[in-house]
């Protein structure tokens, strides 16, 4: 998979591709409560800001989202579609907030459409999809057919642990994928809200990158059936989203 | 998805332009004939289109059932919402396609209120109607833009009030024909009606293919 005389990989910019917010999922619409917050004028300072998105990593996206994934990507990896759809509805069921879990069925959704949309074009004679990999090929096939005849959520964190399995991208970076994107979605909405300026938005990132480290040690080799989320003020905060009349987030 | 596709139709335009009148005006008069529509209505703050096409055209009138005016959030960014990133409405339409692939004839996509440069992905909409209107001056179309230029459809509104602000409706409509080069154009008046059957005639004519409703052919098949 090197490229001759570079130490770069096309996995490497499979990964860039997955985590540009220019990746078509639909985050971009979603706040994970931060809009409701706002509103009901709870959160006013960049601190604030931090604090929520390292609470929902640690507390929610962290034992639930990454630890699906993680045992999503591995799954894929030996086509164990039986263990991939058990995780995608223990995570399904884990995602107490109507809102939220349309949401990400709907972003998994996408992502899958958008990856079996181009996977089997490779582009160049480099084999980026080598001929091993035909087993990921069909497990992430298999998942899409089983979303559509309603055997699974397709819940995000499934969909890109898949999709990430299948463009040869770690376990580690994947879950990576996961918690910087959830970062980068609530950042961008609060920006939209005008909460503060660009840069600010940059310095709250930098101040994560190690929660979001931290969180991946954590959570990436728990097994399934430990999975957990606990954080029920965000849970009424999220629901108390869905009743909002006026707003500008799906979530 | 494996659904068969149900035609779409976006429909973009400027704030208060009147994107959502114009389908409470078209949608009967496409139901007369016997089609059966779904909306899902892109608000870019609130739901209040969603909530009023709901009311007048499903709860009141029975025209549609009120499941199908969905109303969606944008996260700010209508323009994304139906191009760059048309994720959360396609994910919508192929759920009306799962359940009413049997009866629904045409879903319409209204974006929410944005600026000349608004366009639909194709893999979103068939076909793209933008609306702007008279009180906007009558260089509007002149000032060219995607939306104004590239759709499929160009509706120009509320031409009862361009006596009141000293509009040229013939200048509207020279500048339309050479910024569109001949594609249609309709002037209407949505409080009134008038011109909106011509715009039901194109959908009916470009978008479904003068085909019978599915009702009607599910009843002769």
């Amino acid at each position: 998979m090197n490229i001759k005389n570079l130490d770069l990989t096309i996995d490497e910019i499979s990964m860039l591709q997955l985590g540009d917010s220019f990746f078509p999922t639909g985050m971009y619409t979603t706040s994970s409560g931060l809009e409701a917050l706002f509103y009901n004028k709870r959160i006013k300072s960049k601190e604030q800001i931090s604090e929520f998105i390292s609470v929902c990593l640690k507390y929610q996206l962290g034992p639930a989202d990454c630890t699906a994934l993680s045992n999503s990507h591995k799954a894929a990896q030996s086509s164990d579609l039986k263990t991939i759809i058990e995780i995608d509805d223990l995570l399904f069921s884990m995602k107490l907030v109507k809102e939220i879990r349309e949401a990400s069925t709907r972003s998994g959704t996408q992502l899958l459409n958008c990856v079996l949309s181009f996977i089997n074009e490779t582009p160049t004679s480099e084999n980026i999809y080598n001929k091993d990999n035909n087993s990921s090929k069909s497990v992430i096939s298999s998942y899409f057919d089983a979303i559509k005849s309603k055997d699974a959520h397709g819940v995000y964190p499934i969909a890109l642990g898949l999709a990430s399995n299948v463009l040869n991208i770690t376990r580690e970076r994947a879950c990576m994928l996961l918690l910087y994107g959830f970062t980068v979605s609530i950042v961008g909405a609060a920006l939209r809200l005008g909460m503060f300026p660009h840069f600010e938005g940059q310095q709250i990132i930098h101040s994560l990158k190690p929660v979001i480290l931290e969180v991946i040690k954590k959570n990436i080799d728990r097994a399934h059936s430990k999975m957990w989320q606990f954080s029920p003020g965000i849970d009424i905060l999220q629901i108390s989203h869905e009743r909002m009349d006026s707003k500008m987030f799906i979530t | 998805m494996n659904h068969k596709r149900i035609p779409r139709i976006g429909i973009g335009g400027p704030v208060g332009s009147g994107k959502t009148m114009l389908i409470e005006q078209f949608v009967p008069l496409l139901s007369q004939k016997g089609y059966k529509t779904a909306i899902i209505s892109n608000d870019v703050v609130s739901k209040i289109d969603a909530d009023r096409m709901r009311k007048n055209l499903a709860s009141e009138r029975g025209l549609l059932p009120e499941s199908l005016v969905i109303g969606l959030a944008t996260g700010g960014c209508p323009h994304t919402a139906v191009r760059e990133d048309p994720s959360m409405n396609i994910s919508v339409v192929e759920e009306i396609e799962a359940k009413h692939n049997t009866d629904l004839d045409l879903i319409i996509i209204e974006s929410g209120g944005d600026n000349i440069t608004t366009t639909f992905s194709p893999a979103l909409a068939d076909y793209f109607i933008y609306i702007i209107d008279v009180s906007s001056g009558d260089k509007y179309p002149r000032k060219r833009g995607l939306g104004i230029e590239n759709c499929d459809l160009l509706v120009i509104n509320k031409i009862d009030i361009a006596p009141y602000i000293g509009a040229d409706l013939k200048v509207m409509e020279n500048d339309a024909k050479v910024v569109r080069k001949n594609k249609p154009y309709v002037f209407v008046n949505c409080k009134t009606g008038q011109g909106v059957q011509e715009v039901a005639e194109h959908i009916i004519k470009d978008v479904l293919f003068e085909e019978p409703p599915k009702t009607v052919i599910n009843k002769t098949a």
